[in-house]
């Protein structure tokens, strides 16, 4: 009786404690992480994705709309990431205060340097992005791009705790250097390794972490392996000494288990977002996870 | 309760996540710490990194230019097709060209129209419709949203849905039955409001229309009459990867007897999708069911009922089988019983192509069984908005 007692005095005072909060919805986990390492106890934060689905793919479903409706800011990968689900969640929201345009409206890309901007928009090359490549967070200097937007937005709709989100935000800033060190030493002996992924997502990492993606397993972004791409990438395999083909918890790996069946490489399913897996549990531990297994396998 | 007297009540909680998140954030913190800071590596490292985050990385393009033209898309609807009955029992055709044009008005509402050309089966000649054409608030306030102009109706989980995007080429004889092949799609304002309920999604909506689409069941007046039109929406999230729908649905309007059609429907679907392979795996079981009473003098009145449910299941990342139960009585005759089988196989080459193959079998108490099958591609090419879930 007196267990339950407690638990009910816990249960009343987190409930109270975070109806004062700001309420946050992101699109996806990692700007669910960086939000609650800005906002602090400041903030309450949902993401409608999981850090393992596809994030072009979500599907909208109602139940989005709820935390949506009484959200005070809204903040989202944009370039047209999410342009299948989010856009229909937003307006169904009714609420005025995360429309584009609004205060509490955050698009993280702002400022952050693209890559792969198409100087033409043909959907024959695949599923491409026409404002560039959207998965610009799995460069940990754009991490602090994405801390200074969420910061921004975060002082706009709650101004009364404007140092102490700047605050938190320079500890962001330094916490990201120092890991940054830490991980290009780690990665520093496997400078212009050759590899294969599946998807093309992981321009950023690849640019910021010195790898040279050579080929992909899609024959075009958002197109399935066919067996003529299978044979490009076996026969690349050998002449670039090529050991890893990375992919990510959302592809299923049957082709690139062929493509390693046949050559000897090792596929690493990769972190590409916060709780991709049970261990991810914040933004830094996706380069922590991702680094420590690609490290291991290069060697 | 008030923010003030929040802010005197829950001085304690605070302290408690305070300390909670002030250790969340140590841990963060404290895995800088590295054991090669003397190493020359690290020095380069460090060099590199004093100029790195206030510069954008080399080669980074900037932004495509910006407009404010309305999202442009045109889809196009190919169809081949058999009947077993008839003179002409084989067909080709570009069943419909539909553009839409969709965008945000200003800070307070935006514009979807759909624009319809058409082929006339009967006469093969292509016609242009206003398919749809409304303006949606985003800000009223009371989780209110107000929808004025032309829009397919509230009915269960079929009618609101453009039919490129259904599963199956043909629509399910009950529905046919009562809202044509063009569905409900009526002229009018429909408000709805957002339920404010926490534990599942709850929508209420309701919509008044001139019944000009004239469907089977509906016709639009001659005098002051409307076609009324309430649907509950419960929508629930069973577990990561299980939803259900449950909707209801009344319809009250004038019909072509120049009295008044009612009709009572009740819509439930089943989706499971696993989050993680959502895009290789789902299935889907979804059922509506009608019952109409129409009064057609002052004392003949028919009641009819029809239901379709239909089972889908996705065989692999871009192959879908969908197989779908018909039962419809007509609604001014009910003792005309029809039933229909009908299968469809779908290649979703991508989010912009897909093609299908449909085979169905039609038996009805007045008739012999006839046989019907289609083949259908749909291509879309410029923007193309999301679909409902």
């Amino acid at each position: 009786m007196k267990r339950v007692s407690i638990i009910t005095l816990f249960a009343f005072i987190f409930f109270y404690a975070n109806a004062g909060a700001i309420k946050v919805v992101t699109t996806l986990t990692d700007l669910r992480s960086i939000t609650e390492l800005i906002g602090g106890d400041k903030v309450s934060v949902t993401s409608i994705a999981t850090g393992y689905q596809n994030p072009h793919f979500v599907d909208p479903k109602p139940s989005y709309i709820i935390s949506l409706s009484n959200a005070d800011m809204f903040v989202t990968v944009g370039l047209d990431l999410e342009t299948g689900w989010s856009p229909q969640l937003l307006s169904s929201s009714r609420n005025t205060k995360i429309q584009k345009g609004s205060a509490g409206y955050v698009d993280a890309s702002d400022g952050v340097g693209l890559l792969q901007v198409p100087t033409a928009a043909n959907r024959g090359e695949g599923d491409i992005h026409i404002f560039g490549n959207p998965h610009y967070w799995l460069d940990p200097l754009n991490g602090k791009v994405i801390a200074r937007n969420i910061a921004n937005g975060l002082e706009r709709v709650d101004p009364s705790n404007k140092a102490m989100y700047e605050s938190n935000l320079q500890i962001f800033y330094k916490n990201i250097d120092d890991k940054l060190k830490e991980w290009q030493a780690k990665m520093a002996p496997f400078k212009g390794a050759k590899i294969i992924a599946y998807h093309n997502e992981w321009v950023y990492f690849e640019k910021r972490f010195g790898l040279q993606i050579v080929d992909f397993m899609e024959p075009k972004p958002g197109i399935p392996p066919t067996p003529s791409q299978l044979v490009k990438v076996i026969n690349e395999v050998k002449p670039n000494g090529i050991k890893v083909i990375i992919s990510s918890p959302y592809f299923a790996t049957s082709s690139s288990d062929v493509v390693a069946k046949q050559t000897g490489v090792k596929v690493l399913t990769m972190a590409t977002s916060t709780g991709a897996f049970p261990s991810v549990k914040n933004y830094f531990d996706v380069f922590d996870y991702d680094i420590n297994q690609l490290t291991a396998a290069l060697k | 309760m008030n923010r003030k007297f929040k802010s005197i009540y829950i001085h304690p909680a605070i302290c408690l996540l305070s300390i909670l998140f002030a250790t969340v954030n140590l841990k963060a913190q404290t895995t800088t710490d590295s054991t090669a800071a003397d190493s020359v590596l690290l020095k380069q490292i460090e060099a590199q990194m004093q100029a790195a985050p206030a510069e954008k990385p080399s080669g980074t393009q900037t932004r495509s230019s910006l407009s404010f033209n309305p999202d442009i898309g045109v889809i196009g609807d190919f169809q081949g097709s058999y009947i077993s009955k008839g003179e002409k029992n084989f067909d080709m055709y570009l069943n419909e060209t539909e553009i839409s044009l969709q965008a945000v008005v200003d800070p307070y509402a935006r514009a979807d129209f759909f624009l319809s050309f058409g082929r006339n089966p009967e006469t093969g000649k292509y016609g242009a419709t206003v398919e749809e054409g409304y303006l949606t608030t985003l800000s009223l306030p009371a989780k209110l949203q107000l929808k004025a102009g032309k829009f397919r109706e509230a009915v269960g989980r079929i009618n609101p849905t453009h039919p490129h995007a259904l599963p199956f080429i043909d629509l399910p004889n009950a529905y046919v039955n009562l809202f044509g092949e063009e569905g409900l799609n009526d002229e009018g304002v429909s408000l709805s409001w957002l339920i404010p309920n926490k534990a599942f999604y709850q929508e209420v909506i309701v919509q008044t229309t001139s019944g000009f689409s004239e469907s089977p069941a509906f016709a639009r007046s001659e005098g002051n009459h409307f076609v009324y039109l309430g649907h509950l929406k419960n929508f629930f999230t069973l577990s990561d990867n299980a939803t259900l729908e449950l909707g209801i649905t009344g319809i009250s309007g004038p019909n072509d007897s120049v009295r008044i059609t009612n009709i009572a429907a009740g819509d439930l679907t089943y989706k499971w999708k696993p989050v993680a392979m959502n895009t290789y795996k789902s299935l889907t079981w979804q059922s509506e069911f009608y019952f109409s009473h129409n009064n057609q003098t002052a004392n003949i009145s028919t009641n009819a009922i029809g239901l379709y449910s239909f089972l889908q299941y996705q065989l692999a990342k871009r192959t879908f089988l969908t197989g779908r139960y018909d039962f419809a009585e007509k609604p001014y005759n009910s003792s005309i019983k029809e039933q229909a089988y009908s299968l469809t196989w779908g290649w979703y080459a991508t989010e912009f192509s897909k093609m299908e193959v449909e085979a169905k079998t039609t038996d009805d108490n007045i008739g012999s069984r006839f046989y019907q099958a289609w083949l259908r591609w749909i291509f879309v090419i410029g923007a193309h908005g999301a679909h409902q879930y």
